[in-house]
């Protein structure tokens, strides 16, 4: 027997309705559509990129700037003494320009490296 | 197992299946599947995948109409949960949150497509021979429902579904399809009434 007419104030879903409608949109294959889902989940591994992302995201920063401080570090030239500085200069000018009160002429400097 | 889901939170295990029998996983609250899915844990979403496909099926079969295009509508729907996880709010129940974003999936794919009437009615039944009698009248009656509800405008047939199958309050469907709640009652209402009808007819006929 149907239920009396519903109202709009009703705060119980219509169990008639309800069981006809149930019946109406019922679907088959409750297991292969979840099998289906889990295996294109499988197939998007991108989506758990997506959820790693909030920590990932902090732990690029980290890595590039380990990467960027290393670069720095390795990538400078080694540093220079003194010595090897007067070696190089292959004779007395060198000593004089880096004793000297002033700064060297340029056209010293070039005289220098094309000596060497 | 064919799961089904009504109502906004998890329900106790059946009766019929003593606890022991199952799986610790299978027992957790939403919320907690939420956060174990959150940190990669796939098992725990499938369980959740498991809990509300037959409600997210219905639901967006409500929408579509056409079985199939329900089912690509619900993983896509499915799918994209698991990309939305981390904006669930676990305080709130999970039910109404993810009949959102399967509400718009399917609304999405409604208007993308043409929504193609594939529902062809079935020659057994028009015969009326193979089938047995009961099992043909209800075929025949949920047919002339989901035509009936296809001809209902995709708010109403969404909020009495929601309402009348999946048991969500006129307050989580207001939230769930972004209308006011006096505005939920007015649909399921409406819905109600032209769903009745046929219903009536339907009694009258057999």
């Amino acid at each position: 027997m149907m239920p009396p007419e519903s109202t709009p104030f009703d705060h119980r879903p219509d169990p008639v309705v309800g069981a006809a409608l149930r019946q109406a949109l019922a679907v088959d294959g409750h297991a292969a559509f979840v099998a289906r889902v889990l295996a294109r989940l499988e197939e998007r591994p991108i989506v758990y990129w997506d959820i790693l992302e909030s920590w990932a995201r902090a732990g690029i920063t980290v890595t590039a700037a380990a990467l960027l401080a290393g670069f720095l570090i390795s990538g400078r030239p080694n540093p220079t003494t003194l010595e090897d500085v007067l070696a190089a200069g292959a004779g007395d000018s060198g000593r004089v320009m880096l004793s000297a009160v002033r700064p060297p002429d340029p056209a010293a400097v070039l005289n220098l490296a094309e000596a060497r | 197992m064919d799961s089904d889901h009504t109502g906004t939170s998890r329900s106790a295990p059946s009766p019929i299946q003593p606890q022991e029998a199952v799986p610790r996983i299978e027992r957790l609250e939403d919320a907690e599947l939420v956060t174990q899915a959150l940190s990669g844990d796939r098992g725990a979403f499938g369980v959740l995948v498991d809990r509300y496909a037959a409600s997210v099926r219905r639901v967006a079969r409500a929408v579509l109409g056409d079985a199939d295009d329900a089912d690509d509508a619900a993983q896509d729907a499915m799918l994209a949960t698991l990309l939305k996880l981390k904006q669930y709010d676990p305080r709130r129940p999970f039910g109404p949150w993810l009949m959102r974003v399967v509400a718009n999936a399917a609304h999405d794919r409604r208007r993308r497509r043409k929504v193609r009437r594939t529902e062809s009615l079935d020659t057994t039944v028009i015969a009326g021979g193979e089938m047995p009698d009961a099992l043909a009248h209800r075929h025949a009656l949920s047919l002339r429902l989901r035509e009936a509800l296809a001809q209902l405008p995709e708010r109403r047939r969404t909020a009495v579904v929601l309402f009348d199958v999946e048991g969500y309050s006129h307050a989580e469907i207001g939230r769930i399809l972004g209308i006011p709640e006096g505005t939920v009652r007015s649909e399921v209402f409406h819905a109600r009434r032209a769903l009745r009808g046929i219903l009536a007819d339907w009694k009258e006929e057999v």
